[in-house]
């Protein structure tokens, strides 16, 4: 997993099927400079993710990348490569 | 798999059901040469391993879903604590 901070929420008029009723969050990779500083600042490449936690803009989530994000939905065959896994309450760096 | 040294300890409440009772490290990925990539990861430890530690990391679901059962979304598990790497130097300006 990787971690991101919520930037935003994506709405779909349209969708396929197995997009309805789920959220969707745009997530900013966090880089370890940027959490070392705690400047809340993302730095990576955005993204969309599923959202089942109910993640608001500014928290912190762990997300899974790849064929396990879709886990979740099983055995519904969903094209989902980007899962909320965890919403991140501390990190404790060690130096 | 790659190699990654523990960073320290990443704590949620709020969590997929089937990974509640994980326990959560932060890692950088290592490269050959020793430096570590720019974001870190978050891995699912089962060994308990310690802050600074080298581990290996397997990224495949398949160890965490035989765990968890088959709707967990982890995937990145520590699959062994390294107790050692040897790596040949580059050669540099040598004859093929």
């Amino acid at each position: 997993m990787r971690l991101g901070l919520v930037r935003g929420h994506v709405t779909l008029n349209q969708s396929i099927p197995a997009f309805r009723g789920k959220t969707l969050v745009v997530l900013e990779p966090v880089t370890m400079e940027n959490l070392r500083a705690g400047n809340r600042l993302g730095g990576g490449k955005s993204l969309v993710a599923i959202d089942a936690l109910g993640a608001a803009i500014g928290q912190l989530v762990a997300f899974t990348e790849g064929r396990e994000a879709a886990n979740p939905f099983w055995p519904e065959p969903v094209p989902v490569d980007a899962y909320c896994s965890l919403i991140v309450d501390a990190i404790d760096i060690h130096p | 798999m790659f190699l990654a040294r523990i960073g320290g300890t990443v704590v949620a409440a709020t969590k997929h059901p089937t990974l509640s009772g994980c326990r959560f490290l932060l890692a950088e990925r290592l490269e050959a040469d020793g430096s570590t990539s720019a974001e870190p990861i978050v891995v699912i430890d089962w060994f308990g391993a310690a802050s600074g530690a080298t581990v290996l990391v397997s990224t495949d679901g398949d160890i965490a879903r035989t765990k968890f059962g088959n709707t967990t979304p982890a995937r990145m598990v520590v699959a062994g604590i390294v107790d050692s790497v040897t790596t040949a130097k580059p050669k540099s300006g040598g004859k093929a």
